[in-house]
């Protein structure tokens, strides 16, 4: 799911940028997003970081005000626990976490550290295909 | 009851209320707890040391007394209650409350509930010696408690130690001072000792039950305490804060129970709380798993562990999309140095039009790639970035290299640790070669070193740290070196050079300035 995603976006940009002359950087760039991206459709909408990143990525009203929304029931439902929750809780690693995990402003501790499992999980898968695509292709 | 009343008149007049019930169980009790009644007047502290003193005493009455007193008094135990009970909870119970936790008035205000149970109770305790025994205790506590203190807490009483719990009603009455108190919290506790005692003899956990369960833990297997006076005693010394967790006699379910018990005094917060505890608890173990290197118990070094790997997995996403962008750039060379064992061989080894010479075969384009490298050095720093970066590889303190590379244990000839001084200046490099002939290039091909596959646990991270050699960010790049120096403190540490975490940091910079500088100058142009 993960490589089917992953690689029909390296297919549109191999085909995108070909004809002219890209900056390594900006190519770079667009891989990076697609990598990203795929790895968010992978995890689904289930998880809230996958949601974040796709919504950033996509940058749809819609998709943002919906997650907005979701946001906004959930942290005002949690606001209370937010904020003793950042206090409390090793405050400055927490809050880095947050910064890290995409969506990860408005979590509590428990779901943020749930997020941040997952996001793990999806980062290796990533990261591992990839290495295995600049594998075949140094081949 | 004859005695009851004569008693009663010989208790001291402060305790009127309670005295009718009490007065019962002396008399039931007989000569041996009459002392109760003569130091009814004392302060309460003597009627702590006479109830501890006279537990093992009682002990030996309860061949004699247990039997008249099971039944008769047992009925007038549950009319005294049910009377104290109805006068109780109406009662001065502000002055209780402010000594005393909420517990106490939880207790108080179930009593009501709980008197159903005392009558219950009383039935069974009819048939069994042990509730003799608890009776006798409870009765003798409470009669201390009556004589006794203010700020008595109700403790949870666990199953098999109802005398536990009665003891520590006394050790909390005996810290507590002033006599005025005493009517209102004794009556209260009296009240809140029959509840418990009522609560804990309950094995089925009825309806009525379940007020006094809540703060009393009866899930009781329906074994009775058989040794009520040593876990008293012990329990008595304990403090009653202390007691609740140090349950004396108690097994885990009562401790549990008891420590449920105190949650309730702020009912919904703490249980919440220690839910969410759990539950983060639960998902920390989870992601121990997730990440590598996780084997630390401490919770702050596990978060911190936790968001170094999540900084390291999206800084290699990051460097496999550069490497990427730059290897689709221009068609991918079959650069592999022969020896190496597969691998990327730097990444494609995309050769970018400033790369002239680079025929493909053998190991002669590393060679080729570092002379090539030093001679746009020499000219414009930009420019050998740039072509390292086409290549898919980076620049690199010598000695870092080299310790890494002996790390890896595999004499690489790909790998070449130049001493790159590229602060010092683009003529520069060729001066600063070391011993090895090779030029000052550092030329890490990743992928070689990532083929030394050891099964090293540090290793393979700091192989995918070498794999991103691009540069083009400056976190990157930093944080690259930070977390090399990291992963290999021990070997960078032990290294010639004397290599330090600052040093490759500000040469990275200085290389980095240079090539920002150059780029921008490059961009412009175009």
């Amino acid at each position: 799911m993960l490589a089917l995603h992953f690689l029909r976006a390296l297919v549109r940009i191999n085909q995108t940028s070909d004809p002219s002359r890209c900056i390594v950087a900006q190519r770079s760039r667009r891989i990076k997003l697609a990598a990203y991206a795929s790895i968010a459709l992978a995890a689904g909408r289930r998880r809230a970081w996958s949601r974040a990143v796709l919504c950033s990525l996509h940058g749809r009203r819609a998709c943002r005000v919906r997650a907005l929304s979701r946001r906004r029931v959930s942290s005002g439902k949690k606001a209370k626990g937010v904020h003793p929750t950042e206090q409390r809780e090793g405050g400055g690693q927490v809050g880095e976490l947050r910064r890290l995990v995409p969506g990860g402003r408005s979590m509590e501790l428990c779901t943020l550290l749930e997020e941040a499992g997952s996001y793990i999980q999806c980062l290796t898968a990533q990261v591992q295909l990839m290495n295995m695509i600049a594998d075949s292709m140094s081949k | 009851m004859q005695p009851t009343s004569r008693e009663m008149q010989g208790m001291p007049p402060s305790m009127p209320s309670m005295q009718p019930p009490q007065q019962q169980q002396q008399q039931i009790q007989g000569a041996g707890l009459q002392q109760f009644d003569d130091t009814g007047a004392s302060s309460h502290d003597d009627f702590f040391d006479q109830v501890l003193s006279s537990l093992p005493w009682a002990d030996l009455n309860h061949g004699n007394a247990k039997s008249p007193w099971d039944l008769p008094g047992g009925q007038k135990l549950e009319q005294a209650m049910g009377e104290e009970g109805l006068r109780y909870t109406a009662g001065p119970y502000d002055e209780s409350a402010l000594l005393a936790s909420r517990l106490r008035q939880h207790q108080i205000s179930a009593g009501a509930g709980g008197k159903p149970m005392v009558l219950q109770i009383n039935h069974q305790a009819a048939q069994q010696q042990q509730q003799q025994q608890q009776h006798m205790l409870l009765s003798a506590m409470g009669r201390s408690a009556v004589g006794g203190d203010s700020g008595l807490l109700p403790l949870p009483l666990s199953p098999g130690s109802v005398d536990s719990a009665d003891s520590r009603l006394l050790v909390d009455r005996s810290r507590n001072d002033a006599d005025p108190p005493f009517k209102s919290p004794t009556s209260s506790g009296g009240d809140g000792l029959y509840n418990g005692f009522a609560g804990s003899l309950q094995e089925a956990a009825q309806a009525a039950a379940a007020a006094n369960a809540q703060h009393f833990h009866i899930p009781q297997g329906g074994a009775l305490p058989t040794q009520n006076f040593g876990a008293a005693t012990a329990v008595g010394m304990g403090q009653t804060a202390a007691a609740s967790g140090a349950a004396g006699g108690g097994a885990a379910p009562p401790r549990q129970r008891v420590r449920a018990r105190r949650g309730q005094a702020t009912d919904p917060h703490s249980i919440a709380e220690r839910l969410r505890r759990e539950r983060i608890a639960e998902r920390m173990k989870a992601l121990q798993e997730l990440v590598p290197n996780a084997n630390k118990t401490d919770k702050a070094s596990m978060l911190d562990e936790i968001i170094d790997y999540v900084k390291f997995l999206q800084l290699q996403v990051l460097s496999m999309s550069r490497l990427g962008g730059a290897a689709a750039v221009a068609p991918l060379v079959a650069d592999v140095p022969s020896e190496a064992s597969g691998g990327r061989g730097g990444g494609g080894a995309g050769n970018q039009a400033a790369a002239t010479a680079a025929a493909p075969g053998g190991g002669d384009n590393l060679t080729l790639a570092e002379h090539q490298v030093a001679k746009l050095m020499e000219e414009d720093m930009g420019a050998a970035m740039q072509y390292l970066q086409g290549k898919g590889l980076c620049l690199m303190p010598i000695s870092l290299a080299s310790a890494i590379s002996t790390a890896t244990c595999h004499s690489r000839p790909g790998i070449h640790a130049g001493g790159g001084n590229p602060a010092a200046m683009p003529h520069a490099p060729a001066a600063n070669g070391d011993a090895p002939t090779s030029p000052n290039m550092s030329v890490l091909t990743g992928q070689s070193a990532m083929a030394n596959g050891d099964g090293d646990a540090a290793r393979p991270s700091a192989k995918d740290l070498l794999m991103w050699h691009n540069f083009n960010d400056d976190v990157t790049k930093l944080f690259l070196l930070e977390l090399l120096v990291k992963l290999c403190p021990a070997r960078l540490s032990s290294s010639r050079t004397g290599f330090g975490p600052g040093r490759p940091v500000s040469r990275i910079r200085t290389i980095k300035e240079n090539k920002e500088k150059n780029r921008c100058q490059r961009h412009h142009n175009l």
